[in-house]
């Protein structure tokens, strides 16, 4: 192996190694965020759909029970969530893996 | 003359007489006429003796006069069963189990009944082509004509729920990087979709009722059926659906002058109290009495029908007319 090929493959591993840095600093922690905040949104959504759910009625339930053939995979996830969340600093806090 | 009439009020003040009357009185002015009754009690098949079901039927005798009874605990199964069947053709048995119990549950909630009624006016009214006039004989579930000023709030409520959904679909797909497939899409979102549907149909409902219905309120000449008229018209007037006439039923027939007997003494007694109530009808609302009906000794049907109808004075003709009051 000739010098210039170990400082090739030198860098590539240095190379692979900033990208993997950025992603898991800066990158992936963003999207992450904007995930939960999405996944935080859409629960906000379920709650408004389905207050009864939680005793609260609602004036138009009768409709978005209309929405339930197409949301029963997260209306089940919803409820378990919504069930035994954690407090609100909890959740937001998760996304600064201390 | 708007091509929508609602009758509403008290339960038992003669709704369903007061509109089949006035189906009637369409009836002999030419117009084609559909006579939507809510009543689970299905009086109107009493009223013209034959029976009735929710599809629009041609009344045996009355040419031009069709009858549909609405039976709103029957709408609001057919629409659980409707999702039942959805969740099933799309779904495992294990996890239909656990959304059941929010379907039941939505169907049961208090305004079950008025959303299904609801729905079924709405389309009828979408279906009302080839009628001239449909009346409509609103059920004593006290809310209906409530419900009827409802649209505008449901279509705010719909809209919020589309800006929730709309908001978290949009971070989705700014959340998914890269080459990643974002969790949700906004293009042909099922959810989106189906609330879009909801909201166009309550925007046609509000356009309808405010534009081409007008509303009647039938009630008695006593304090009870007074007050919650009172209610009545204010509410409706907060949505903008203002209340075209008042139909006083059940007035009681003043006895011949030569007679003396108690019983006469106690007619001429009732008929002063209830004089004094209608002047204080006439003073308190601004909606003009269009009609009063005398009280019969026999349940209203056939014949007598007819005779009311007469008796009934509101205008029917296609025209613009303010209906005279009788006094």
């Amino acid at each position: 192996m000739t010098l210039a090929d170990r400082i090739a493959t030198f860098r590539d591993v240095v190379e692979e190694w900033l990208r993997g840095l950025y992603h898991g600093m800066i990158t992936h922690p963003a999207y992450e965020k904007i995930e939960k905040e999405a996944e935080d949104l859409e629960d906000a959504f379920m709650l408004a759909c389905f207050p009864d759910a939680f005793g609260i009625p609602s004036p138009v339930s009768y409709y978005t029970a209309e929405l339930l053939p197409y949301l029963s995979e997260e209306f089940e996830a919803w409820e378990r969530r919504m069930w035994d969340r954690d407090s609100l600093v909890e959740r937001k806090g998760q996304q600064y893996h201390f | 003359m708007a091509r929508f009439v609602f009758f509403g009020g008290k339960g038992g003040v003669g709704k369903t007489t007061v509109s089949s009357a006035y189906a009637l009185e369409c009836v002999d002015a030419g117009l084609e006429t559909l006579l939507v009754s809510t009543d689970p009690a299905h009086s109107t098949s009493d009223v013209f003796d034959q029976q009735f079901d929710d599809e629009p039927r041609p009344v045996e005798g009355y040419d031009g006069l069709s009858l549909m009874e609405i039976d709103p605990e029957q709408e609001v199964q057919d629409h659980l069963m409707d999702l039942k069947r959805q969740l099933g053709s799309q779904l495992s048995p294990a996890m239909v189990n656990e959304v059941d119990v929010q379907l039941e549950m939505a169907h049961q909630t208090p305004g079950a009944y008025e959303a299904a009624l609801f729905d079924r006016f709405v389309e009828v009214m979408r279906d009302a082509d080839p009628y001239d006039r449909v009346v409509f004989d609103t059920s004593p579930t006290g809310s209906t004509l409530r419900l009827l000023s409802l649209p505008d709030l449901l279509e705010r409520w719909i809209e919020r729920l589309m800006h929730k959904r709309e908001r978290s679909i949009d971070l989705f797909e700014k959340a998914a990087i890269g080459d990643m497939e974002p969790r949700r899409m906004m293009e042909g979102d099922p959810i989106l979709a189906r609330l879009q549907e909801r909201k166009e149909r309550f925007e046609f409902a509000g356009e309808v009722l405010r534009d081409d219905a007008s509303f009647y309120l039938v009630l008695n000449p006593d304090e009870l059926s007074i007050r919650e008229t009172e209610r009545s018209v204010e509410t409706l007037a907060e949505a903008d659906l203002p209340v075209a006439g008042l139909v006083v039923n059940r007035l009681t027939p003043e006895p011949d002058p030569d007679e003396e007997g108690r019983g006469a003494r106690f007619l001429r007694q009732r008929v002063q109290t209830e004089r004094e109530r209608l002047e204080r009808i006439d003073a308190d609302f601004d909606v003009p009495v269009v009609a009063t009906i005398e009280t019969r000794v026999e349940e209203v049907r056939g014949t007598i029908l007819d005779e009311v109808a007469a008796e009934l004075e509101v205008d029917v003709a296609p025209a613009d007319g303010v209906a005279e009051s009788r006094s």
